[in-house]
């Protein structure tokens, strides 16, 4: 497969997931990984638990993680082609529900008592939680290869629920207990 | 906007950006804001990326936003572009990827509370919790791909939660 192949099918599967990305960024998770791993084969599963961690734990907006998927895809073109699929992937799942935010964020109270934006406001909500919650088993299943590492990923989100507790706090004791080689 | 996204380890962002937004520069009101946060969350997209959108729009239009968007994602995204090409070079590297699995087991963890975190706002309502139930077996027990799952079960959400007979 050529470099400008494997840019092309980065390019249109993003642009095609953009407006599937409801509630944040992470719903689109479970099917990053059906195309990066299963469908396309950008990546192994090592290679897209371990990216995910370091998008996670990388400052900025928790969205970048696209980006990264397209570095991955297009590193076996060279680090040049690596560059372009990575910043051309991000683009592609930006593009298209950044146009229709702002069309959203131009008409979005004059549609004040339309029946189709309380109806959007209400059913949209149920559909992502129960998006988000199979998202989690997928990112759960694919970053933890152990018990250690599950009891980990279980602790993080009980403390995240029950305290207040900075999530810099949860990346930098991970790391840690990784690099002393706890979690396998 | 560049200034916000450095600010912003690992969430926490839109506190900041009100922080700097609305206290600080008085770009716009509490309330606007508040009317961003919420179209933000709805619509498709990241919602940091959504909410420059709307800010900048309420400047200046498409140019606004296209400003917005690149402010607060260039730096960083570059930043993670470059560790990217790092990890790709040195992943022999053993203490890379022990680091790397503890990283994954913290974020595993983090995208789990998201969910746990909206679960708690539905605890009461019983139509938006059997919906939920419905879209996560679809995906995660049938394995269908998310597109169509949203497409159907969004328009079936809506059609259940239409508002029927009452005024606003």
């Amino acid at each position: 497969m050529t470099a400008i192949q494997t840019w092309l099918q980065v390019v249109l599967t993003f642009l095609k997931l953009s407006l599937f990305s409801i509630g944040g960024g992470n719903t689109l998770l479970q099917a990053y990984h059906h195309e990066a791993v299963e469908t396309f084969g950008w990546l192994t599963n090592r290679q897209f638990s371990d990216l995910y961690g370091l998008a996670e734990a990388a400052p900025g907006p928790s969205s970048m993680f696209a980006g990264l998927l397209g570095l991955g895809a297009g590193w076996k073109h060279g680090p040049v082609w690596a560059l372009i699929t990575g910043y051309s992937a991000e683009i592609a799942i930006l593009l298209p529900s950044t146009v229709v935010m702002l069309i959203a964020s131009v008409y979005w109270n004059r549609w004040r008592d339309s029946p189709w934006r309380i109806a959007f406001e209400r059913g949209l909500g149920p559909v992502t939680l129960g998006i988000l919650f199979s998202v989690s088993v997928t990112i759960l299943k694919t970053a933890n290869h152990s018990l250690v590492a599950y009891a980990l990923s279980f602790m993080v989100c009980f403390f995240a629920l029950k305290t207040k507790i900075s999530p810099l706090v949860f990346i930098a004791i991970c790391g840690l207990a990784g690099v002393l080689g706890f979690v396998r | 906007m560049t200034q916000v996204a450095f600010s912003a380890f690992g969430g926490g962002m839109s506190l900041w950006s009100h922080r700097i937004i609305v206290e600080r520069r008085q770009w716009m009101t509490s309330e606007s804001f508040v009317t961003g946060l919420t179209v933000a969350r709805l619509f498709p997209g990241p919602n940091q990326i959504n909410m420059s959108v709307y800010i900048g729009s309420i400047f200046q239009g498409l140019p606004g936003s296209l400003a917005a968007v690149a402010g607060i994602i260039l730096f960083p995204f570059t930043l993670l572009m470059l560790l990217g090409l790092a990890y790709f070079q040195v992943s022999a590297i053993a203490e890379v990827n022990r680091l790397l699995a503890g990283l994954a087991a913290a974020a595993a963890g983090m995208a789990l509370s998201m969910g746990f975190k909206i679960l708690d706002v539905y605890r009461t309502d019983y139509l938006a919790l059997a919906i939920a139930v419905i879209v996560f077996v679809c995906l995660q027990g049938f394995r269908f791909p998310l597109i169509p799952v949203v497409l159907v079960a969004g328009s079936l959400a809506m059609s259940l939660y239409w508002p029927r007979g009452q005024r606003r």
